[in-house]
């Protein structure tokens, strides 16, 4: 009995552990692992903190050199997503490094890698693992003379503001962000072999990444647009990645200033801080911009049921239903750029889907007149949203013997004389037997 | 604990980097906002007694107008709390607290029960917490109810059985069975001392005060330091259990310290630069975001203010950033940690250096000027030594009033980093071409760039570009600003950057196209040009675009380094596809509908031709047999000739073949033997006319 009750209890303890596991059916994440160098930085960004808990996700926070850190246990992972603000550690503690962090990545899981100019090589590298290059001169910071936010205390220009953001109502969310944000911190660059790395964030053209201490004798290596602030990486798993170079992005006191962009008379009381961090973050931990399709379905014109193989010129009619996750729940997801191929080795049709509004997305065309093993292939690849991609296999048959037409005007004079040549033989075959 | 601190060390940096260096800024309305903010109500209260008492004393500190009114949901639980008996003298100590700010009534009867139940605690406490909840208990309710007297029956004894647990270094022990020490014991135990002198019905034995007063010099020594002159205390990291981070240590040794000092007559002997150390420290946190860190930074800054061993000055800019050209004045302000007004006193700006360079000092030694107004110590004119740059000033605080040497702390010199900024004068700037041996000009134009150009020029590569111009600053002299790039770009969006030297006041850069073609990766076209002229003291800082070079490069060779990628525009990578529709093959032509008919028409024109041939010929049908049996087989015959006949028709008209072969199978069975038979008749009718 107490055996039991003790089974009882044990099964009740890992009950919301089973409920709070990532499932692909609630796509956001709920256990979020965050590595600071010091808890004091739990104090000093709170107000990013306290919105992620506000919105349901688990915060454990460790210190990164704990020793008893680990992603994985039983080769199962604990933590649905990671945030590393500890961006002086030299070595991660207990069994975390930087393969360990790669994998975590690679297994779908979520990351967000903040940066100062204290950044240790640990950090850089998994920025670069990631596909972004922080600057290599450690003494760098990102310095920009003509888009420098006005302040009582600072002078170097080294707190900047920045208002180019990337157009994508997925990642930044619906609510346009009026004022700029602040960043203070270091410069990195997108890997341009990378295809899957957005700049989220650029500097402006007259930004550049040097030591504002000593002077400058070479060129920089990273100048102007090409410096990236805030980047973000969506991987083909659909893990998501952001990357910054300043860690006080995040901090109460840059969320909290007020704004004033040199040369401009626009005053904000509050930076974009706020609505930038807490919008990007939304999309990184899969509250916005995550897509699932259901119900590929196709028909021949005038049927109900799907057929199992197509004859070449069939009309058909294809659907697939698209819903977004909106945090809660799957709402229709609507857009105008859905596309269907039907596909054998290249696309043979590649076809708009119209939809309805509620999340059906439907077309109709003819199937060509090649046979052979097509698939209908859905690939949806937008900008911030999770990649769809999908395909189902369908054979197309030529036309039977019997299908073809079968009386050709053309032929008819071919016929006419085949049948009269059968009469005169009949009337013939009568006259010649008794004809005396 | 080197853990924490380092990290500590990397926040403080990163803040004292903002703030720029060691400047720090008293408590401002950004506190009151976040304290608002931090401190919310949940379900109309607090969690709990403690939480209301740290946001009622934070509001009340910061003086905060618009509060959330929790006034009579605290006094609810305030007097559930004290009149519970139940309550431990923990719950009844913050239960006193909230009600020292909050002010309800306590029931007389209530108030009572509480004093003896305390003083049964204090008699009975074994641990510093016990002495530290009961006693801090009995002190409220003598400061709330001025008719209660309320004295400790042996405040000697129990002073010494506090005493007991101090340790040779200044810190104390949590209780006499756990050996570990800690500076945050040692405030607690500070403020219990108080607090039991406060209630000793006698004076007490001065050589106990005197002791103690050796402890906290000695707590003192022990104090821990950042470069950047900031003070604090922090206790070694054993089990972490009773750790508390260097701002609760911190605020809690100022809190025992400052009510140690209130109720002793002498003098505590600290040299004020450590208060100054501790005030910087909790000034440079900046604004904590969690609600407990924010009470300790308030709370220790409040008992800074307002402590009897000396309460800290700060020395503010109201702008680091000074615009010679406009004519900006060097405004200061002197203030308490929290924002009030200092005592009379003179601010005198010392000395300015240059920031990175050691030289002597560039101004004389002068006083701003006092404005009573604003209570502001203004420098009206900088002085002409000053240009624009960056520089450190130096400032020092003299109090006016001998008397107040005593109560404040100043600090002997305040370093401040200023940036002094103007308008940078842009002359002489041009670009031209030059050809690469005789140095000779082939092209030149002037340049406006404050305004817009569009030069277009073009050279090849045995040619040379240059591109000067002058700077100097608003005093006439040469101005060397950080960043002057000149930026080419290939239509092919590479770049390549280009930093302009100067000689004094001209900036020049030549670009040898002939040294630079494999840098230019042999990239022959239109490069647009740009020039970007930027310092933190400029205050017109530039990114002009000049125009454009049209180059022309020669052929690459090949092993020369291939441009490096660039990357792709997202927008480009993402959009929609062009649709593809299906080709289908073309039906194969076929002649007009009617054209076949005709030939139709024409294909039994043979057969009628064979019929009236016929005719002509005048067949007959005299040879058909006229005896009834072979008769019947001949029209059975040709029935079925015309049957079979007739199963083509359907065959070519709806049956397959296998259809056909089946019935045709059966009408030859029967068109043999019927034919054979007609056939014989035939025959042996006509055998019999020939023998006939």
């Amino acid at each position: 009995m107490r055996s039991l009750s003790f089974f009882f209890v044990f099964l009740l303890s890992l009950f919301p552990i089973l409920c709070f596991s990532f499932n692909p059916e609630s796509p956001t994440d709920r256990r979020v692992l965050v590595l600071l160098d010091d808890f004091s930085l739990k104090s000093s960004h709170s107000i990013f903190f306290n919105s992620l808990k506000s919105r349901g996700l688990n915060l454990d926070f460790k210190l990164s050199d704990d020793p008893s850190l680990s992603l994985q246990r039983y080769g199962q992972y604990l933590y649905d997503a990671l945030i590393i603000f500890s961006p002086s550690t030299e070595k991660f503690g207990g069994s975390l490094d930087l393969a360990a962090v790669i994998d975590f990545v690679d297994s779908g899981h979520d990351l967000i890698l903040a940066a100062d100019s204290t950044a240790s090589d640990l950090i850089k590298n998994i920025a670069t693992e990631c596909g972004v290059d922080f600057d290599e001169d450690s003494s760098a910071m990102v310095i920009d003379h003509k888009s420098y936010a006005i302040s009582g205390t600072e002078g170097e220009h080294t707190l900047i503001v920045s208002d180019d953001f990337i157009q994508s109502d997925a990642i930044l969310g619906e609510t346009k962000i009026e004022a700029p944000v602040l960043f203070k911190g270091i410069a990195h660059s997108v890997n341009a072999a990378n295809s899957l790395v957005l700049k989220v964030l650029s500097a402006s053209p007259s930004a550049y990444s040097a030591n504002p201490e000593s002077k400058l004798l070479s060129p920089p290596l990273l100048t102007g647009s090409a410096i990236s602030l805030v980047s973000v990486v969506q991987a083909r798993n659909n893990a998501r990645i952001m990357i910054t170079g300043s860690l006080d992005l995040f901090s109460n006191r840059l969320l909290r200033t007020a704004v004033q962009k040199s040369g401009s008379q626009d005053k904000y009381d509050k930076s974009g801080n706020e609505l930038f961090v807490t919008e990007i973050s939304k999309w990184v931990f899969h509250e916005r911009g995550h897509l699932k399709a259901v119900n590929l379905r196709h028909l021949r014109v005038g049927e109900t049921d799907e057929p199992a193989m197509y004859r070449i010129k069939d009309d058909l009619k294809f659907s697939v239903e698209i819903y977004e996750w909106s945090g809660k729940s799957w709402e229709p997801y609507v857009a105008d750029d859905v596309q269907v191929q039907f596909y054998m080795m290249s696309p043979y049709v590649l076809k708009t889907l119209s939809t309805n509004g509620k999340g059906l997305y439907h077309a109709s065309f003819k199937v060509p007149d090649v046979y052979g093993v097509f698939q209908f292939k859905v690939d949806y690849h937008r900008l911030g949203y999770a990649s769809l991609s999908l395909s189902k296999q369908i054979p197309v048959r030529p036309f039977r013997h019997n299908e073809y037409e079968r009386f050709i005007t053309t032929a008819f004079p071919y016929y006419g004389a085949s049948f009269t040549m059968m009469a005169g033989f009949f009337i013939f075959s009568i006259l010649f037997l008794y004809n005396k | 604990m080197a853990r924490s601190l380092a990290g500590f060390l990397v926040l403080l940096l990163v803040i004292s980097i903002c703030e720029a260096a060691s400047l720090f800024q008293p408590i401002s309305d950004s506190h009151r906002s976040a304290a608002l903010e931090l401190f919310t109500l949940d379900h109309g209260s607090f969690k709990s007694l403690e939480e209301t008492y740290e946001a009622l004393r934070t509001f009340q500190i910061l003086g905060i107008e618009k509060k959330p009114d929790v006034t009579s949901a605290a006094c609810r639980s305030i007097s559930e709390t004290v009149g519970s008996s139940s309550s431990t003298p923990k719950d009844l100590f913050y239960a006193l607290k909230a009600n020292s700010i909050a002010q309800c009534k306590i029931h007389e009867k209530a108030s009572k029960g509480i004093i003896s139940s305390l003083n049964a605690a204090v008699s009975g406490a074994s641990s510093l917490l016990d002495f530290y909840y009961s006693v801090g208990g009995l002190v409220l309710i003598k400061d709330q109810s001025s008719n209660a007297d309320i004295h400790l029956a042996d405040a000697e004894g129990v002073f010494r059985s506090v005493k007991a647990f101090s340790q040779s270094d200044g810190r104390w022990r949590y209780s006499s069975n756990n050996p570990e020490s800690s500076a945050f014991a040692a405030g607690i135990a500070l403020e219990t001392l108080a607090g039991i002198v406060s209630l000793a019905s006698s004076e007490l034995d001065q050589s106990l005060i005197s002791t103690l007063r050796n402890d906290v010099s000695k707590l003192f020594d022990s104090i821990e330091k950042y470069d950047d002159g900031t003070l604090y205390f922090d206790d070694k990291l054993v089990d972490g259990r009773e750790y508390q981070g260097p701002l609760s240590t911190t605020s809690s040794v100022l809190r025992g310290l400052t009510a140690f000092a209130a109720v002793t007559t002498g003098n505590i002997n600290l040299p004020g630069d450590k208060i100054l150390g501790l005030a910087k420290f909790f000034l440079g946190i900046g604004v904590p975001g969690d609600a407990k860190d924010f009470f300790y930074q308030i709370d220790a800054l409040a008992c800074l203010e307002s402590n009897r061993v000396s309460i800290p000055l700060i020395l503010s800019l109201s702008s680091a950033v000074i615009s010679v050209t406009k004519k900006d004045s060097l405004k200061v302000r002197v203030t308490t940690v929290l924002g009030s007004n200092a005592p009379p006193l003179t601010v005198k700006l010392v000395g300015a250096f240059s920031s990175g360079s050691k030289d002597a000092s560039l101004v004389e030694s002068q006083e701003l000027k006092f404005d009573q107004g604003s209570g502001l110590h203004i420098l009206n004119d900088l002085p002409e030594s000053i240009d624009v740059g960056s520089y450190t000033f130096v400032f020092e605080v003299v109090l006016q009033e001998p008397e107040d040497e005593k109560v404040y702390v100043t600090g002997s010199q305040t370093k401040a980093p200023i940036f002094v900024t103007g308008l940078i004068k842009i002359e002489n700037s041009e670009i031209a071409v030059l050809d690469s041996d005789l140095g000779s000009v082939e092209s030149q134009n002037k340049l406006d760039l404050a305004g817009k150009n569009a030069v277009s020029l073009s050279a090849n590569h045995l040619q040379k570009l240059r591109l000067s111009f002058q700077l100097s600053t608003p005093r006439g002299r040469a101005f060397k600003p950080h960043q002057t790039f000149l930026k080419l770009r290939h239509e092919s969006k590479v770049e390549h950057i280009f930093v302009v030297g100067n000689s004094g006041k001209k900036f020049e850069v030549v670009l040898n196209f002939l040294g630079l073609v494999e840098k230019f990766y042999y990239l022959s076209g239109k490069y647009d040009m740009e020039l970007t002229v930027g310092d933190a003291a400029m205050e017109n800082s530039l990114l002009v675009a000049i125009g454009h070079i049209e180059l022309d490069l020669p052929e690459a060779p090949e092993k020369a380094p291939r441009p490096p990628l660039q990357p792709v525009d997202p927008y480009s990578r993402y959009g929609p596809k062009a649709e593809i529709t299906h080709i289908f093959r073309a039906p194969e032509k076929r002649p007009p509908q009617e054209l076949s008919l005709a030939f139709l028409g024409l294909t039994i024109l043979p057969l009628l031709g064979f019929l009236i041939g016929l005719l002509r010929l005048g067949v007959n049908m005299k040879n058909f047999p006229t005896k009834p049996v072979p008769a019947t087989f001949a029209i059975l015959f040709h029935v079925g000739i015309g049957a079979v006949l007739l199963l083509y028709m359907f065959f070519w008209l709806k049956l397959d073949l296998f259809q056909t072969l089946k019935v045709v199978s059966l009408l030859g069975v029967f068109l043999v033997f019927v034919g054979h038979r007609t056939l014989s008749h035939l025959a042996a009718a006509s055998a019999k006319l020939k023998s006939a």
